[in-house]
């Protein structure tokens, strides 16, 4: 019989589709029983959407500008030099 | 302004990328604001911080160069984190990767379940606001993000580029170098790390 510890685990994997059918069927049915983990999936849900809508970007310290304009200065040298 | 001038093109690549070869200056600032930070995030996923800018940048440059060969079969943003990835995969020892697996993790503490695993206490729906409103909530969002940058580069890497990007599992792991069962256990700790982040902001 499948715990509310064991669902905690499988959350991901129930919402990608990932788990293998008797799994899928256990989590199901534990979910039609259990309020507690039916509220915890719906919290992972929002999570993901939370996180989807608040896009966190990487620590990044670099000068886009600066890059962008090596970049530039990178494809401008390799056109004239290609005529 | 840079970036509104391509915004509206967005569905057309083929545009900006002419753009590109032609040596249009703001497409070049269109398209690193548009993708650095993923390519890093992929870069420091795979070959850790010390050396990831280094690749990020050498993905750039190639990328530059072979601009003019680019045939579309693959949007930009693909193609660009394809070349990030085969360049950091040629830098790392690859047996280094797994460390952060750790046995013993945990969604949620042992002690929030009974000896029989069962939930000690009532779990409650978030009733979390509109995306507008979250866009809105400045605290919210430095809570994910000091969340977010807790994560180990791998978990970032995972949770950014299904949740937030739209990649599948599959690619991910092409991308990553990873086994598909490594990719879910570690999109799940990122996701958990980050419940775990909002729902104590929520209890403040």
């Amino acid at each position: 019989m499948l715990q509310c510890k064991d669902v905690t685990k499988e959350t991901s994997d129930y919402i990608e589709g990932g788990l293998p059918l008797s799994k899928r069927i256990a989590l199901f049915l534990h979910l039609a029983i259990c309020r507690c983990c039916r509220n915890y999936l719906q919290q992972i849900r929002k999570t993901i959407e939370t996180v989807s809508t608040l896009h966190p970007q990487e620590m990044d310290v670099t000068d886009h500008q600066a890059l962008a304009r090596k970049l530039h200065a990178l494809n401008q040298k390799a056109k004239s030099d290609g005529h | 302004m840079i970036k509104n001038v391509f915004k509206s093109q967005r569905d057309n690549e083929n545009t900006l990328i002419q753009h590109l070869v032609e040596g249009d200056s703001a497409a070049f600032e269109h398209v690193v604001a548009e993708y650095h930070n993923l390519m890093l995030s992929v870069a420091r996923a795979i070959v850790g911080d010390s050396i990831a800018d280094e690749v990020v940048q050498e993905a750039w440059i190639s990328a530059i160069k072979a601009l003019p060969k680019f045939e579309a079969r693959s949007s930009l943003k693909t193609w660009l984190v394809q070349i990030v990835s085969n360049g950091a995969k040629s830098r790392i020892r690859r047996e280094n990767r797994y460390t952060s697996l750790d046995i013993g993790w945990e969604a949620v503490p042992s002690d929030k379940f009974d000896p029989t695993g069962h939930r000690i206490n009532d779990v409650l729906p978030w009733d979390i606001a509109t995306p507008e409103a979250m866009l809105a909530n400045t605290q919210l969002q430095k809570t994910i993000e000091q969340a977010f940058r807790s994560l180990p580069a791998m978990q970032r890497a995972t949770i950014t580029m299904i949740d937030m990007e739209g990649y599948k599992i599959d690619e991910v792991c092409n991308i990553l170098a990873l086994s598909s069962s490594n990719a879910r256990v570690l999109l799940h700790r990122a996701r958990v790390a980050v419940h775990n982040a909002i729902e104590l902001y929520q209890d403040k």
